[in-house]
């Protein structure tokens, strides 16, 4: 299958299941909503060491949120509800807590309640506020600036983590152009966070290593410094440079929107960017549950 | 499943208990049950019967009950409900909504004393007025309502929300003296003037003067930083009852913390 001369792989996307929750933070202005959502998203690309894959899903306008603040709507996805929990209680009291002028929510409606402010109203020192409006409690923690507004509880629910593009490319040039189209094409599709550095990660891995202290190393298939070495290589000459983006959804249905924005993208720019093929990361079907095959989301139209 | 209406073919010699004119419960009985059931009259029961003229409502899919008259004289009515609809078309005794859990109440008329007291859900509005102690907690208890909302249309007495621990209560008109006295927390919006002692010994909650400034105590003290963000959250929340409340989001708020004389974590908002 080619679409504008760039060929799609006739494989898949494995993604798994994770436990994710959406938290409106909310601030005087665009500016100090963006300074709290991009701290508390930090250092959250993958959960191999970072706890949680986290990222700023989208800006929210006036109008969006609770207080009729302008404000910003952050993802967390973690392998676990509990490790959920502990990285949602850690980054709001470090990152949102702390920054000027924010409140936080949730940003779910159904979903188990797990903790968000819940224990960072103990700042508070005695002198925290409750109020339940609407059946919601919410914490009022005395601060510098003012009030910390903050509920209670956020919901979790069931995510989508792990669906992925590879872009195969003729050099950097090529290969940053596309992706970087592709992640700002997926960056409007609600639900779904690019947690890696600029929404790409270059180190793509794959399950276990020689080594037996590690977990996952890199992917030899996919490494262009591997083409002839590596026997498990799946690149040619012409492919110079690979570049792969990966998804967190808070449903399948989103990062399979997302996918499908992210190839149209791609082949938009199409071989005379420099893109050869769209292919995807896989452990054989038998890993994770959700399979987000190239070709139909290729074929389905932009 | 059928609703009913009753008619009030006369007034009751004695006061009557009618805590067991349950909208639930009547749904699923047959019109010889409905006739049958005794509301208590001093040391008798009195059959429906003998009070009312009882009717089907036609069509009704859910529990609804439909009370016409002058029920002055009728005291607990919807005592400790917990769902279905019960409507009164006229005024009502002491107790009506005391101690509801769920449902729905609505009172064309007047209520008496103790109404809505020890609330826990549900929802309650009189169209009218209501006496004293509306709200408040039943004798004996520390607390009193504790959730649900009790809207009331017309004037509150005194001791409005005595003691109350949760939930919320909007007032169209006035309330008399010590509203929200030693109250634990919860909110109460009033839309007219109230009269002395506002928050007397309140230990959390808010109250919310829509209309005229209060006589504040020198035991509150006025706090100017932003509490902006609780106010959008509070404002458009009481704004759904319309009338005063409609457009608080839209005023700027000023805070008055206290009841200094005990926990003080209370306050009187007040908007511009």
């Amino acid at each position: 299958m080619q679409i504008n001369r760039v060929a799609i792989d006739d494989t898949f996307a494995e993604a798994f299941a994770m436990k994710a929750t959406r938290i409106v933070v909310t601030a005087h202005n665009p500016r100090w909503a963006m300074h709290a959502g991009v701290s508390a998203t930090g250092f959250a690309t993958s959960v191999i060491a970072c706890g949680c894959e986290a990222g700023i899903e989208r800006v929210l306008e006036p109008h969006e949120t609770p207080d009729g603040r302008p404000g910003v709507a952050l993802l967390l996805f973690a392998t676990s509800g509990k490790e959920l929990a502990k990285q949602v209680e850690r980054r709001i009291g470090q990152c949102v807590l702390t920054c000027p002028t924010t409140a936080a929510y949730a940003g779910l409606d159904e979903g188990e309640a797990v903790a968000l402010g819940q224990n960072l109203r103990f700042f508070g020192d005695g002198w925290q506020i409750s109020k339940v409006i609407d059946g919601i409690r919410y914490w009022r923690v005395p601060v510098m600036d003012g009030e910390f507004v903050v509920q209670e509880t956020t919901p979790v629910v069931k995510g989508v983590g792990g669906g992925n593009l590879l872009l195969l490319c003729t050099g950097t040039d090529a290969a940053l152009a596309a992706a970087e189209a592709a992640v700002a094409a997926m960056q409007r599709v609600p639900g779904v966070i690019m947690p890696f550095p600029g929404g790409v990660v270059r180190s793509g891995s794959k399950v276990g290593s020689k080594y037996a202290a590690l977990v996952a190393s890199t992917n030899d298939a996919f490494c262009p410094s591997l083409t002839h070495l590596a026997p498990r290589s799946e690149l040619d000459d012409a492919v110079r440079c690979v570049l792969e983006i990966v998804i967190d959804g808070l449903t399948e249905s989103a990062v399979a929107q997302a996918m499908r924005a992210g190839i149209a993208a791609v082949v938009a720019r199409g071989a005379a960017g420099g893109v050869l093929r769209i292919s995807a990361g896989n452990y054989g079907g038998k890993l994770g549950p959700y399979h987000f095959h190239l070709r139909p989301l290729a074929g389905s139209g932009p | 499943m059928s609703g009913w209406r009753l008619a009030l073919r006369a007034q009751p010699k004695l006061r009557i208990d009618a805590r067991a004119l349950q909208p639930a419960t009547l749904a699923g009985s047959t019109r010889t049950e409905v006739e049958r059931v005794a509301l208590r009259q001093g040391r008798d029961a009195v059959p429906l019967a003998e009070l009312f003229d009882i009717d089907r409502i036609a069509g009704s899919t859910a529990s609804q009950l439909v009370v016409e008259g002058d029920l002055s004289r009728f005291d607990h009515l919807g005592w400790g409900m917990t769902d279905g609809e019960l409507q009164v078309l006229g005024s009502v005794g002491d107790y009506a909504g005391a101690a509801m859990a769920g449902g729905r109440i609505t009172i064309d008329g007047n209520a008496a004393d103790l109404t809505g007291c020890a609330m826990r859900g549900g929802r309650l509005a009189v169209q009218g007025d209501v006496g004293d102690l509306a709200a408040t907690a039943l004798p004996g208890e520390m607390d009193g309502m504790r959730g649900g909302t009790f809207v009331v249309h017309g004037n509150a007495g005194a001791r409005l929300a005595d003691r109350m621990r949760r939930g919320t209560v909007v007032v169209f008109g006035s309330a008399g003296d010590f509203i929200a006295s030693r109250m634990v927390a919860g909110t109460v919006a009033l839309g007219g003037r109230c009269g002395a002692h506002p928050g007397w010994g309140m230990r959390r909650g808010s109250i919310v003067f829509a209309g005229p400034m209060p006589q504040v105590a020198p035991t509150f003290v006025p706090l100017h930083s932003n509490v902006d963000v609780f106010w959008q959250l509070l404002a458009r929340n009481l704004a759904q009852f319309g009338g005063p409340f409609a457009t608080l989001a839209q005023r700027r708020v000023r805070r008055h913390a206290g009841d200094l004389a005990v926990l003080g974590k209370g306050e009187l908002l007040v908007p511009e």
